[in-house]
């Protein structure tokens, strides 16, 4: 029988440092048959494994095209993460997945579409950004606006300097608090909402961050026009196991880890225990 | 001798079985513990195996379900590996009254055919089982009329009922004609040993004080319109978010993983714990983001849980009334009182 707890074996290839607080690893799975089989879609997410630290749940950060590796961004900030930073090019580790559902993409083709990011919350929304951009000509535009807490929190530095240059692309930062040499706009990331001009009647809008700012961004968005179909987040919870049996990730009657963790806002405020 | 489908049972017939399947190999069953006090345990000598009590400390969930098991051994780089533990090794589990078959025919509903994907060790363990369920008597706490489980036979191989000095035994599966074949002498049972068997049911029914006061089919909808209820907020005041009501339920199934190293820190297992929706960093997430901060947060989602949500799912509560979880409570919290409340809530908002 197929083992759905049982980790495929996977090796560091690269370790890129983002932030103080942040990394990005390139996983290649070991066994080129698994590699083969592995496909994923952006929004997916995997078990890593570290092995004798434990085992917690993480999006994959990269899109799929043209790779046979991918990276996971991760923020140190508990034990298997803690360890994670630790290890280097070469370190083995252990993957289950993909796992849960994925962002629309064939079915957005055609509209504007709209990335809100707060922090760590690009880390899932890079995938979908890279194979939007990718086939930019079947989407009406493409606008992508981040915010952290810091300059120094900002991840993904060099992408978004490309992403602001790059033609048919929309790239706007903001920072909670500036720091000397920082020129750019100062607030949350729904102050740069105003800046945006786009048919919202044909635009969809993937949003994620801490769930204080999905809180308020998803307001916002409501308020300029998007309809609760037309907004797209991705919902993080303790998934555990992966394939829901182990209940952590619950909430109301559905699972994060098979139902989502890709939920639009009307899925999401049918949910009992989701709290506007 | 071939077993008959309804066969009589000495009482020595039972202990000759309970020897047979203890040397056949593990054996669980429920041993005496306190003065009314009773564990489902591996039991070594079939002799200490108690053939009457009223319930359980632990639910017998613990024979395919484990408090705590290893599922994966690995060692850790360099060279790291991983394989899957499984425990396939057939056993005995004696004595399982109706309520904790009907829990186990959830179980095997949750961690089972569910979703597409099975849980592998709560499978191999549940296969690997044969079940010989008890009929009882109620006490106080119980209430399986008002949710349905107390005539409960699926899940079971083999049934006993006590009859005069004897037990009759009903065969339901092949497991437990093999359990029976060869080994004991019964004899056809009587119409009037059927019939005294059969009477047991309504000799419960008329036994239990403690009910639901709502038939199964209006409870997820009684429940919805009480979200906000205040019940759920008097019954935190009271809750010490211990998570005893979880352990002890036959029908609960949440669990927790962790990695323990072997000494030699190169290599360890990955484990399984039960572990408590109660529990205040149960839905606790890096940020820090706790998704049920709130003790009433929680407590609503265990009534939510099991009479709205898994019921709507299933077609039935995940509680099969055995009345575990209330006399277990530290803070005297009747699972049914709450429920009841609620329930009288929601009619008097409706009227």
């Amino acid at each position: 029988m197929n083992n759905p707890y049982l980790p495929k074996l996977a090796t560091i290839q690269k370790v890129k440092v983002e932030t103080y607080d942040t990394t990005t690893f390139t996983l290649r799975l070991d066994d080129s048959g698994e590699r083969k089989a592995f496909e994923y879609r952006p929004g997916q997410f995997v078990e890593l494994s570290v092995f004798g630290a434990g085992e917690a749940p993480f999006c994959i950060s990269s899109s799929a095209h043209g790779r046979d590796d991918f990276d996971l961004s991760v923020r140190k900030v508990g034990r298997v993460t803690g360890v994670l930073h630790e290890m280097g090019e070469g370190g083995q580790v252990g993957i289950r997945g993909p796992l849960g559902n994925c962002f629309p993409f064939e079915e957005v083709k055609g509209k504007h579409i709209l990335f809100v990011g707060g922090g760590i919350g690009l880390f899932p929304l890079r995938p979908q950004i890279q194979d939007v951009y990718r086939e930019r000509a079947q989407f009406a535009s493409v606008t992508v606006l981040y915010g952290a807490r810091t300059p120094e929190d900002l991840v993904y530095q060099d992408e978004l300097e490309q992403w602001q240059q790059q033609e048919g692309m929309t790239c706007l930062l903001t920072v909670d608090t500036a720091a000397d040499g920082w020129s750019g706009n100062v607030g949350v990331v729904g102050s740069l909402l105003p800046k945006v001009s786009i048919d919202v009647s044909n635009a969809v809008a993937f949003v994620c961050g801490p769930p204080i700012m999905i809180r308020f961004v998803v307001q916002d968005l409501s308020g300029m026009g998007f309809g609760d179909d037309a907004i797209i987040t991705t919902l993080e919870r303790h998934m555990r196991c992966g394939i829901g049996k182990c209940n952590h990730c619950m909430i109301g009657d559905k699972w994060v880890c098979k139902d989502g963790p890709v939920f639009s806002y009307r899925e999401m405020r049918a949910m009992a225990e989701f709290e506007e | 001798m071939t077993a008959r489908r309804r066969a009589m049972l000495g009482e020595a017939d039972v202990w000759a079985l309970l020897e047979r399947a203890g040397k056949r190999g593990p054996l669980m069953a429920p041993v005496k513990r306190g003065r009314n006090s009773f564990a489902f345990e591996w039991v070594e000598d079939p002799g200490a195996v108690a053939l009457r009590y009223v319930r359980t400390v632990l639910p017998p969930k613990r024979a395919m379900f484990p408090e705590r098991e290893a599922f994966l051994r690995f060692r850790r780089p360099p060279g790291a590996g991983a394989e899957a533990v499984v425990s396939e090794e057939p056993y005995v589990l004696f004595g399982v009254h109706p309520c904790d078959l009907a829990a186990i025919n959830q179980l095997d509903w949750a961690m089972g055919r569910r979703h597409e994907v099975v849980d592998p060790n709560y499978v191999a363990r549940r296969g690997a089982a044969t079940i010989v369920g008890m009929e009882c008597l109620p006490d106080e706490y119980c209430f399986c009329p008002s949710v349905g489980t107390c005539d409960t036979r699926e899940g079971a191989d083999l049934f006993l009922t006590p009859v005069g000095s004897g037990y009759l035994a009903e065969v339901l599966t092949g497991k437990g004609r093999e359990l029976l074949d060869g080994r004991v002498s019964g004899r056809e049972a009587s119409s009037e040993e059927v019939g005294e068997a059969e009477a047991w049911s309504e000799t419960k029914r008329r036994m239990t004080s403690c009910q639901v006061d709502a038939e199964m089919g209006e409870l997820a909808d009684l429940l919805d319109s009480r979200y906000e209820s205040q019940v759920w907020e008097e019954t935190a005041l009271r809750c010490y978010s211990c998570g005893t009501c979880t352990i002890v339920c036959p029908t609960c199934f949440c669990y927790d993983v962790e990695d323990r190293l072997d000494l030699t820190l190169m290599s360890g297992t990955r484990e399984r714990e039960y572990d408590s929706c109660q529990y205040p960093d149960f839905a606790l997430v890096a940020g820090p983001h706790n998704f049920r901060e709130e003790r009433s947060d929680r407590v609503r989602h265990r009534w939510f849980r099991k009479f709205v949500r898994l019921l709507r799912e299933y077609g039935k509560p995940f509680c099969v009334g055995c009345g575990r979880c209330t006399q277990s409570c530290t803070a005297g919290i009747g699972l049914t009182s709450v429920l009841n409340a609620v329930i009288a809530e929601a009619r008097e908002s409706a009227a």
